[in-house]
Order: structure tokens, then sequence, then C-alpha cells
């Protein structure tokens, strides 16, 4: 972890790089960080408030606040699984510190989160959905959902390296994952013989943090922010371990 | 107390070889739950033992899959040994490629920092240095420039020039002095006498006899994975060169040793005149069997 440290030039350089080549072929540049999660909340819109119709007040910005969690997490996760092999030609010349490729991976996705934010504030000003101070309380959201990301990304990637089945495996269990999770829907929905699958869900756990201060302006109880803290915490923990441990072999697969 | 550079103790590395390698998670499970996994395995290093002093050049030789560049690798802490001990002392900067981590998108000014930063310089260090990279490296005209524009020469040099901008107490380089026109090779030439002249420790693994004798101060000959000579580098090189069948650098180190030493020495048996070499006896080991260390 100090190594990391003293790395950390090269990981603020990886994520500016990645913000540029991300950009630099698109026409609008910045502005799709911004506009992708927004026309998806509005095709979700279209289609659960007049089609299946959800019981559910101001879905735009129930429906924004979760796809913005889920986009970050779910982004994070799979460019960490790649980010080892993307890289391979440097890791077999260069002694650097695997462990910068993911973390930089989970930054870079902070910095669309936040830039995301922005429309996210428009539709709330726009659908004149309640505004409370509970939204200086998102930095905190902010750091449990990237801990708990990292964590995953961390204990994914080394996985990825070794089988090179576990990108398409892990991407199935996403796709389970973002239905087991109450990000479309509300979660008193769920028939009772699933309730349980939804609610010892962690990822609804870590959800419910990011999205409770911006949908229900009320800042989260204690218990529950101290559930969320420790599985983020664990996940983090397992996934710095298990990294850890895997390190020395990965150059011999790459 | 050792105050060796570097200094390895029966170190050894084994690949796993491809051919038999489980690459998917659902093969991982049959094989595991079949009780058929099956590695093959190739010792890459076998038993290496090693000491290298301050301000030392070492040099490395020997044929292609014997196991040079993996020990740099090793020693350069790309890859973890299988077995033994590993010691570095001081900051090592290991070339074992011209330019590795350049990004092709990005201009040449943008990659020296890019490079900078892989090789574990601070951004603040790389500023104060900048300048004098792009200086030595030529390339002022296109610094700003992609990099996807540059020659294979460019690239190396900017590539050469970056990776010595700073002085370690350790240098590798694998290969990379034969690219570059003879002007920027003298100028290469020259920093690295500058480096040792400042105490630098250098690895240098070539295939190029002239090379290996104009800079180093000791050889070393790997072949199947362990050190079969080591010693003055006229005489290892000189073994080298009879074993490989290179008659015209072998007639060339056993005329300079005549010069030098006044012993009229015949060009087939260049180990009489001068040191015997430490590790060997013989000039022809038998390598090829050694390599193929498989298990099941």
């Amino acid at each position: 972890m100090r190594s990391v440290y003293q790395y950390r030039d090269l990981i603020w350089n990886l994520v500016m790089r990645d913000l540029k080549v991300r950009y630099r072929r698109s026409a609008i540049g910045f502005l799709w960080s911004m506009l992708q999660p927004l026309l998806t909340m509005v095709v979700l819109a279209i289609v659960f408030s007049s089609i299946f119709r959800f019981d559910i007040l101001n879905y735009p910005v129930y429906a924004l606040a979760g796809l913005l969690f889920w986009n970050f997490f779910q982004q994070s996760i799979v460019v960490s699984m790649n980010s080892l092999r993307t890289h391979a030609y440097i890791l077999q010349k260069l002694p650097v510190p695997m462990a910068v490729f993911p973390i930089a991976t989970v930054l870079s996705g902070l910095v669309h989160l936040l830039l995301a934010m922005v429309p996210m504030a428009a539709i709330l000003i726009y659908t004149d959905h309640r505004i409370g101070t509970s939204l200086f309380f998102l930095p905190v959201s902010i750091f449990v959902v990237a801990l708990f990301t990292l964590g995953m990304g961390l204990l994914l990637a080394p996985l990825a390296v070794f089988f090179n089945d576990v990108v398409e495996l892990v991407t199935v269990i996403l796709t389970l994952l973002f239905y087991m999770t109450p990000i479309i829907y509300p979660k008193d929905i769920v028939p009772d013989r699933f309730q349980a699958f939804v609610h010892y869900n962690p990822t609804r756990s870590i959800l419910e943090i990011f999205r409770d201060p911006i949908y229900f302006a009320k800042i989260p109880p204690l218990t529950h922010l101290s559930l969320s803290l420790s599985v983020a915490l664990i996940a983090f923990v397992i996934g710095a371990f298990a990294f850890r441990r895997s390190v020395d072999r990965i150059p011999f697969y790459l | 107390m050792n105050d060796a550079v570097i200094q390895l103790e029966d170190l050894a590395l084994r690949y796993r070889l491809a051919r038999n390698r489980v690459t998917s998670l659902k093969e991982f499970m049959i094989h595991m739950l079949s009780g058929s996994l099956e590695y093959s395995e190739l010792w890459a290093l076998d038993g290496i033992d090693l000491e290298v002093q301050r301000s030392e050049a070492l040099g490395i030789i020997g044929r292609n899959g014997a196991g040079k560049s993996t020990l740099l690798k090793v020693i350069s802490g790309v890859l973890k040994p299988t077995r033994g001990k590993r010691v570095v002392r001081g900051r090592i900067s290991p070339i074992l490629e011209l330019g590795t981590g350049f990004d092709y998108e990005l201009t040449g000014h943008e990659n020296i920092f890019l490079n900078g930063l892989l090789r574990g310089h601070t951004r603040k260090s790389i500023e104060a240095k900048v300048d004098g990279i792009i200086e030595f490296s030529g390339l002022e005209e296109f610094i700003h420039s992609p990099v996807r524009n540059y020659s294979t020469g460019m690239m190396a040099r900017l590539g050469f020039a970056v990776a010595t901008a700073w002085v370690p107490e350790v240098l590798v380089l694998d290969e990379v002095l034969s690219v570059g026109d003879a002007r920027f090779l003298k100028r290469c030439h020259e920093r690295l006498d500058s480096f040792r002249a400042a105490g630098t420790t250098a690895l240098i693994v070539s295939h190029s006899p002239l090379e290996i004798l104009n800079h180093c101060s000791r050889v070393i000959w790997v072949e199947g994975g362990k050190i079969v000579a080591d010693g003055e580098p006229r005489d290892v090189v000189g073994q080298y060169a009879l074993f490989a069948g290179d008659t015209a650098t072998a007639a060339l180190v056993a005329s300079d040793l005549t010069a030098d030493s006044g012993i009229a020495g015949s060009p087939a048996q260049p180990t009489s005149a001068g040191k015997a070499p430490k590790a060997t006896d013989s000039p022809t080991p038998d390598p090829p069997t050694q390599r193929q260390t498989t298990d099941a």
C-alpha cells in the first residue's frame, strides 16, 4: 500500500489519460457523461410510468439516482477486470505496483459519477423534487460506494487474468444482480418469497446509502450507515487481501 | 557484512507452459473435479548464485532462451522468483525494452511524463528533468506530435532519454543499445560511462561481443537457466564464441589476449591464456537437456 502511495502521480495521470482518450473521438465530449444516464432515465420513465406503472412518486429521480450508482459500480468492475490485461505490456517490463490500475479505474469512474451529478441536480430542480440538506451527506455515500466497488474490482481483476472466462461470467452475474437490486423498481413490489434476496443483497444496502439522501431527502439512519460501511470495508479488505496474494503470479498469466 | 549491490542466492524461476495450461474457469473446474490438473514446467532459471558489486558492469551472454531476459526480469522485480533470495540495494532502473508503456495517441511530451511516472518518479521530479530529456533525445521539433508518427529510432531515442534521465544505483539493459544512429549511440555510450563513473552498477544483456567487451568489467554466460561461466570478459566471450561457432569473435578475442599478455595462445584455446574462468572447465556444456525439466 505504501508503494501505491508513491505512485499517486501515476494514478492521477492514468485517470486524466482515460478521460482524454474517452472523449477525444467523441463529438460532444464530456457532455456524453451526463447525457448517457439521462437518456436511459427518459427511456425508463416512459416505460415504467406509462406502461407498467410503478406506484412511486417522481419516478425519474428514483431511477436516475439508482442508475448513476449502478453505472459507476458496473463499469468500474468490468474495466477493473480488464485493466491488468490491458496493461500487460507494461507489467511485463516495469515493476509497477499492479493495484494502481484498478484504483485508477475506480477513480476515473468517480469523475464520471461527479459529472453526472450535474444533470441529476437539473432533474431535481426541474421536477420540483424535495431538496434537503441531506445532499451534504453525499460525499460519505460516495466514499462507501467507491470503497465497495474498489474491493470488488481488486478481487476480480486477478481472477480475470488467471481465467479468461471470468469476464463473461461476471457480466452475467452483474445482469442478475441488476434485477435483484431495486434500481428501476420500488423495493415493495417484490413478492414476499423473493424479499429475502433483495433484502440481504449487500448491493441494495450500498445503493440506498447513495439514493436515500437524493430521493428521500433524508440522511440514512446510523444503523444503516454502519451496516453498509461494514459491508464496504469487508469487500475492500477481502479484495485487497486477494489481490496481494495473487500479485506475484499475475505476470506469468498475462 | 555483505555490501554487494545485487545478491542472488539459489535463485530459480519456473514457468508453467502454455501447452497444458488451464485458461478458463470452466476447464479449471472440470480438471479439479476429475483430478487431472497437470502442468508442464520449465525452469527458466535454475540455481543462480550471483553477487555484483558497486560500479561493476556485468555482461550477460548466452543463446536465445537461455534465461538471460528472465534473469533481468527477476532482478528488476518484474517477476518474483519461485525459489531463492533476491536482494537489490538501491534504486533500480530497468530498460528491458525502449519506450515501454508509450501511449501512441499521446505526444512525445506527454509520454515523457507517463513513462517517468511508470518508472516511479514524481511529477515534480519529471518536470525538473523534462528539458534535459528532450534535449538528449534530439526530438525538439517533434515533441508535441503524437508518438504514433515517430519512427522506431525516434521512439527508441525518447525511451532511452527518459529511462536514463536519473542516475540509478543499478541500471539494467536488455538488448537495447542496438537501435538508433551512430551519433545517438555514441551519446548513449557516453551516458553509460558517466553513470559508471558515478558508481552505477550495470547489467547488460547483448548479442554483440564488441559491446560486451567495450562496456563490461565482468561477464557471465547463462545456459539452460544456469551460470556456466563467470569471469574476465575476454575469457568468457571467447569461450562462448567457440561454443556458438562464432570463429570470427573467437579469433578476435584470442588475438587480443595474445597481444595483451604476451603469451602466444592458439586461437582454438582462448582460456589457456589469462585467468581461467571460475565456473566451468568444459567450454561445451550440454544445455538442451538441462532446459527440459518437465513435471507432471
